[in-house]
């Protein structure tokens, strides 16, 4: 075989096996768009048989009823400006601690380490009542805060980040200091911009979690003001029956925001970005 | 005099830098936290705020001779047990998959990470049907019994519940650690590959030699948070199958929820999540030192 | 520069959440010096979101300077979203004036004062006029709690075309219905051709007390004692046995799906179905090609005739600070006439037994047989403060059953969890 033709097999075996590992993953995703584009009584028909993924009667039928039935772009818009804030601010904040104990000597690192790293182990079912307690206190009730400043803060983040800065040369950081840059001039100018794929991909993680997060705003939101869209979806599940139609189609909505982030970040993960080394 | 200043802003700067993250911790995870633990020791009744009393290390002593406690227990390391490196090594598998040059990795990309994106409620409405007992409804139990196998109650049947919920968990769960660890496989530099290949390293000697070792942070990083996850395990149980059946999926994080929302025993239920991080914090101190050494 | 930019964004943001967080609690006075009376209703279809609005419009204008009428949707998924909310707003002193609650949940409500007994609501010959099921339903301790302008029921639904085929008869009244073992015999026959005889999972949560409960009912016994104080010797009683060990026969001979797929019955995989009376409109709209019919709820042998009722009802909270104004806006919602409209727009039978003239489909068959059932043979959940461990325990304790645990184990664990929850915040009062 030549080299040419080992390449060849190569690269075939590349495409073949990813699609069928692919189409594993995604069909669920597969389902759900065929599902929406169907009339209520198609869906749950022949779920036995690849019929299944393909709407026979497709139709845009039950996009109109969503948009017609709820105030939908606004639940939308809801959901993208609370979810953008806390990331945009959880980058910030938690990358700038991150670093801290990556790279810092300070008293007290080993004990934030060790508390951050305890602190992600307390499931949120835990401590949801209390810190509802905590926003009707401070009158943060149905608005903005509550959905937000809970969770600027995250140790998953923070962790995430030290991991990550942990592996940055170090004589990068001095070449700078020589450069007369002090630390937090290091940091924006220097390490911020090399460390684009670890954003961008606590962006996207952060981004389906809150995007996703349904028990929170239950509690703190009430009425159609704040509503997100996943409260908005849930409400589709009230009426005796239930009808799945909507159901898939604005759930296919809420799936679009996140791929089209997902699509945007993709520059990070290209391949071939250059060595971390040190040029001169 | 160059370095004692050097250091003095240096730390300076360490303070700024912590102080948004520490103190929106302490204000909003840290001071509920505390509350919880509080509430661990009172009788507080959801339904009744205004009686909430003191009572002492009673939940506690419950608790430890509660039965469905210790089973909950047990479910959680068995999950954990299972899932951490089942979907680590599926999510790695993923990323060194996709990393190539080769045209179309985005969309591959895309397709394993897709289960993130799509809901729980798509996901266990179709995984009900691939589960269903009914070889006439569920997929996987005709396709057993064509092969001429017995069919498996797979989430029906206590003795396979929690497995199948491991097997869907990880496929749900590799998107997520697969995009962490195609950020790390990012950050090494690619001429360590090159000077592997140059030194006649093949494909699986530069793996172990130049992948592993420069990923050994984001791993670490990978288990630690995937054991954690795995310990706090709830929306499966919930959404599918309620603790059951036979209490083979009831997890801890669920035992919390289900006494603390549904059976107002909200003191107990902080009692459970009490213990609940004593046992996940020692097992990540415990995780951390051995990674460490 | 860059790093000021971004600090004063990062200020500017934080400090901009803070701000709009000034003071929400419930607004019980507005400006204009009326009354503020918050409703709290789970959301719903298009038909009542409308008619909300129409019927807040027309009270406001009616009492316009002194009541102001606010009616907020609280998302519904399962009930169990709705009462996390209810819980967290309990927790902060926070409830609304008038809430609605699921039916069963009353007991639990009003037995933790957290709701206010109405007896006075309505007059004698007023109260007269609501259906007994629902009256029941929203008693507790001898007082009502709450009114309701919708009930509920559930009839066995067939597949008019394989019943036919196997040759089996349908009970022409009820007198006639199906005993235990007519519907065990039935399922068998129709099992067939991957098709199932029957399904009596409506679904693994509420479903399975609402549904299941009547077959303790008609077997002589109950889930709890009827002051709701008592769960053993009743759920786990020689009768209640007796209804469990049915039902898992059903399941263990394969006559029934213990994983029900969604629509079964309507997609022909199931010959026969434990259906709500919702039912009937899908498969109106729906399923226009399935030949099916409605029949009576099934009775144990030489049994009593019952069947599930129940659905949401409105309370009082003791949150609200002017009970006159907040009665005012019960009586509105639960006039004859407004009952009759919600019941028309959501297509559920009315409780308001003067709505049924005004709602002639109800004299139809077949929705006269969801009528029938509701006024003569509907039982209501039980009434206690411990129904949401009873609920919770029994829908477990079911499964358990079908997945082969011993039906006396599972039924003892379920009353001994229901009396531990009664005994320890209750029994001492």
């Amino acid at each position: 075989m030549t080299q040419k033709q080992r390449k060849q097999m190569g690269s075939l075996a590349f495409y073949i096996g990813n699609t069928i590992i692919g189409l594993i993953f995604v069909s669920p995703l597969i389902w759900m768009i065929s599902a929406s584009l169907k009339p209520e009584a198609e869906i749950f028909k022949g779920l036995n048989s690849i019929s299944t993924f393909i709407p026979k009667a497709a139709s845009l039928a039950n996009y109109q009823e969503v948009f017609s039935r709820i105030n939908m772009w606004k639940f939308i818009f809801n959901s993208l400006f609370y979810v953008m804030v806390i990331i945009a601010l959880d980058l910030f904040v938690n990358s700038l601690c991150g670093y801290a104990l990556a790279k810092f000597e300070f008293k007290g690192k080993n004990a934030l380490l060790t508390l951050v790293i305890s602190l992600m182990v307390f499931p949120a079912e835990a401590i949801m009542l209390p810190m509802y307690r905590e926003m009707a206190d401070l009158g943060w009730i149905n608005t903005w805060a509550s959905l937000i400043v809970p969770f600027v803060a995250k140790c998953f983040s923070i962790y995430m980040f030290r991991q990550f800065f942990l592996d940055i040369p170090n004589d990068l950081l001095e070449a700078a200091k020589i450069d007369g840059c002090g630390p937090v001039k290091t940091f924006f100018r220097v390490v911020v911009p090399i460390s684009g794929t670890v954003y961008a991909t606590i962006l996207i993680l952060d981004f389906v979690a809150h995007w996703n997060d349904f028990m929170w705003p239950l509690l703190v939101v009430t009425g159609e003001e704040k509503r997100t869209i996943q409260l908005a979806i849930q409400t589709f599940f009230g009426s005796k029956p239930i009808n799945y139609g909507p159901i898939m189609a604005s759930l296919t909505i809420s799936a679009i925001p996140m791929l089209l982030m997902f699509v945007f970040l993709q520059k990070y993960y290209v391949e071939g970005i250059a060595s971390t080394g040190i040029k001169g | 005099m160059q370095v004692s200043v050097n250091k003095k802003s240096e730390r300076k700067a360490a303070y700024l830098f912590i102080i948004p993250a520490v103190v929106l911790l302490a204000a909003f995870l840290i001071y509920p936290a505390l509350q919880t633990v509080r509430y661990a020791f009172t009788d507080y009744n959801i339904m009744r705020p205004d009686r909430i009393r003191f009572c002492g290390f009673n939940n506690f002593i419950e608790l430890f001779q509660d039965k469905d406690f210790w089973i909950a227990v047990k479910n959680t390391f068995h999950f954990t047990v299972l899932v951490v490196p089942f979907q680590t090594v599926l999510a790695l598998a993923l990323a060194l998959l996709i990393s190539s040059r080769r045209k179309g990795v985005s969309i591959f990309r895309a397709a394993y990470f897709s289960p993130q994106v799509t809901s729980m409620v798509v996901v266990a409405i179709l995984w009900t049907v691939l589960y269903n007992s009914n070889p006439n409804s569920g997929l996987l139990n005709a396709l057993l019994v064509k092969l001429g196998m017995e069919p498996s109650g797979f989430l029906s049947d206590p003795k396979t519940a929690m497995n199948s919920i491991i097997f869907m968990s990880a496929w749900q769960g590799a998107g997520y650690q697969m995009m962490i660890f195609l950020a790390g496989l990012q950050g090494i530099p690619k001429d360590q590959y090159e000077a592997a290949s140059i030194d006649g390293a093949g494909k699986i000697k530069s793996f172990l030699y130049v992948t592993l070792p420069g990923l050994k942070n984001v791993i670490s990083y990978v288990i630690m948070i995937t054991v954690i996850q795995a310990m706090k395990l709830f929306t499966q149980p919930y959404v599918m199958t309620k603790g059951g059946p036979q209490n083979a999926t009831r997890t801890l994080v669920y035992y919390v929820y289900e006494q603390g929302f549904q059976k107002r025993n909200f003191g107990y239920a902080c009692a459970v999540a009490a213990v609940f991080f004593v046992i996940v914090i020692s097992l990540s101190v415990g995780m951390k030192k051995i990674i460490k050494a | 520069m860059k790093r000021k930019g971004i600090a004063a964004v990062f200020t500017v943001m934080l400090a901009g959440c803070l701000c709009t967080g000034c003071g929400q609690t419930k607004e019980r006075v507005n400006e204009a010096g009326e009354s503020v009376i918050t409703v709290w209703s789970p959301t719903d279809e298009p038909a009542i979101e409308e008619w909300w609005v129409e019927k807040t419009e027309t009270f406001n204008q009616a009492h316009k300077g002194r009541i102001h009428l606010r009616r907020e949707a609280i998302v519904r998924a399962d009930s169990y979203a709705y009462e996390d909310k209810i819980n967290a707003a309990i927790t902060s002193n926070d409830l609304p004036d008038i809430l609605f609650v699921d039916g069963p949940t009353v007991s639990v409500y009003a037995a933790n004062e957290i709701i206010l007994p109405l007896d006075d609501l309505f007059s004698e010959e007023e109260w007269g006029d609501f259906l007994d099921s629902s009256k029941q339903q929203n008693t507790y301790d001898g007082k009502i709690y709450a009114v309701g302008a919708t009930e509920s029921s559930v009839a066995l639904f067939y597949n008019a075309d394989m019943l036919a085929e196997a040759g089996i008869r349908i009970p022409e009244s009820k007198e006639e219905a199906w005993t235990w073992t007519e519907f065990y015999d039935a399922a068998k026959k129709l099992t067939k051709d991957g098709v199932v005889g029957t399904n009596i999972i409506m679904d693994k949560g509420e479903g399975l007390p609402y549904v299941l409960e009547q077959f303790w009912i008609s077997n002589g016994t109950d889930l709890v004692s009827a002051d709701g104080s008592q769960a053993d010797g009743y759920i786990n009683s020689p009768e209640g046995i007796e209804a469990a060990e049915f039902l898992n026969s059903l399941i263990q001979g394969g006559y029934a799906n213990i994983d029900p797929i969604q629509k079964e019955f309507h997609n022909g995989r199931a010959a026969t179905m434990l259906g709500g009376s919702w039912e009937v409109a899908t498969l109106e709209n729906d399923y226009p090609d399935l030949n099916w019919g409605i029949t009576y709820f099934p009775v144990a042998e030489n049994g009593i005739l019952s069947s599930p009722t129940g659905d949401w009802v409105a309370s009082v909270t003791k949150n609200t600070q002017d009970m006159e104004a907040a009665r005012e806006v019960m009586r509105f919602l639960f006039s004859g006439e407004n009952v009759t409209t919600y019941a028309k727009a959501i297509s559920k039978p009315p409780t308001r037994i003067s709505s049924y003239d005004v709602l002639t489909e109800y004299n139809e068959y077949p929705r006269s047989l969801i009528k029938e059932q509701l006024m003569e043979t509907g039982h209501p959940r039980p009434r206690t403060p411990s129904y949401s461990v009873l609920s919770a325990e029994f829908s477990e304790a079911m499964l358990n059953i079908f997945t082969g645990v011993d039906a006396k184990e599972a039924l003892d664990a379920a009353a001994a969890a229901t009396d531990k929850d009664y005994n320890k915040y209750y029994a001492q009062e």
